[in-house]
């Protein structure tokens, strides 16, 4: 499971990120009940197919950490409609594929949006690319 | 721990950056850089981190029925991004906060959010709600 070890370069993985936590709010019972069991049989189904090596759905509450001084408050700081409500990490090997995934999510009809994004790579604050640009640019 | 058996216990650390990097020069790049990796380094070696990676800043957005609309990254509001994550397979929140106070990135501005995982979907989670709320009006 390559896309698990922080520390292995060269692999290939994607994030998805399930954006909005208040989507499902105007939805009946049975509804939600469905939304609910799809979205489950969709993560069992990458999974068995060893598209998905890891996912969960997130507890709205949390806290962020923030400033010099590692200041703690309540709470994710990102509304209702654009905080994350979970994730999937995905083992393919195109953004394509991912997106394809993507659009798959049963959240979508009602709102729901997800975020794909590459992982990269070992260094866990900037992309690579982005610090060899800003060397180069210091040099 | 392996993330796929979907236990509860466990955190998600997401760390908001913003393009730190820029305006620093080579040294300091250098040196921050180091810090990071010793940082990362020093979790691995407790135990502490199931999985992290950086992601690229690149992406795509999907949303609306059937994921008709897909936009490309970099994001909107990219002045913030979410730049890395973290899964910590620590028991409490305060384990968890103990551990993103810890991160490199909170000197320059960037902010880590922290998410307890959880095995139920919100829309579940609010599905009971409804029966309990429910349950109360009959009552």
């Amino acid at each position: 499971m390559s896309v698990l070890n922080p520390t292995e370069k060269n692999h290939h993985g994607f994030m998805l990120l399930f954006i909005g936590t208040d989507w499902h709010r105007g939805l009946s019972p049975e509804e939600m009940q469905k939304v609910s069991e799809q979205w489950m049989a969709w993560f069992k189904r990458l999974t068995e197919q060893g598209k998905a090596v890891a996912g969960h759905p997130l507890e709205h509450d949390g806290k962020t950490v923030s400033g010099k001084n590692a200041h703690v408050t309540d709470g994710p700081f990102a509304e209702a409609k654009e905080a994350i409500g979970g994730y999937f990490l995905l083992d393919v090997a195109t953004m394509d594929e991912a997106v394809a995934i993507a659009r798959q999510c049963p959240g979508l009809p009602y709102g729901a949006k997800v975020e794909v994004r590459a992982v990269r790579a070992a260094c866990p604050l900037a992309p690579e690319n982005k610090i060899e640009e800003a060397l180069g640019g210091a040099k | 721990m392996n993330a796929m058996e979907m236990s509860n216990q466990g955190y998600l650390l997401l760390l908001h950056a913003n393009e730190w990097w820029k305006g620093l020069g080579r040294e300091e790049l250098e040196k921050h850089i180091a810090q990071n990796h010793a940082w990362l380094e020093g979790l691995m070696a407790s135990g502490k981190i199931t999985a992290g990676q950086a992601l690229a800043r690149s992406g795509a957005m999907v949303s609306g029925k059937n994921g008709r609309n897909i936009t490309d990254g970099p994001f909107a509001e990219a002045k913030e991004v979410i730049a890395g994550y973290l899964l910590l397979n620590v028991r409490t929140l305060e384990e968890a906060v103990a551990v993103a106070k810890t991160c490199p990135c909170l000197a320059f501005g960037g902010k880590v959010e922290v998410r307890p995982l959880t095995n139920e979907c919100l829309s579940t989670k609010r599905l009971e709600e409804l029966k309990r709320e429910e349950e109360l009006a009959a009552a």
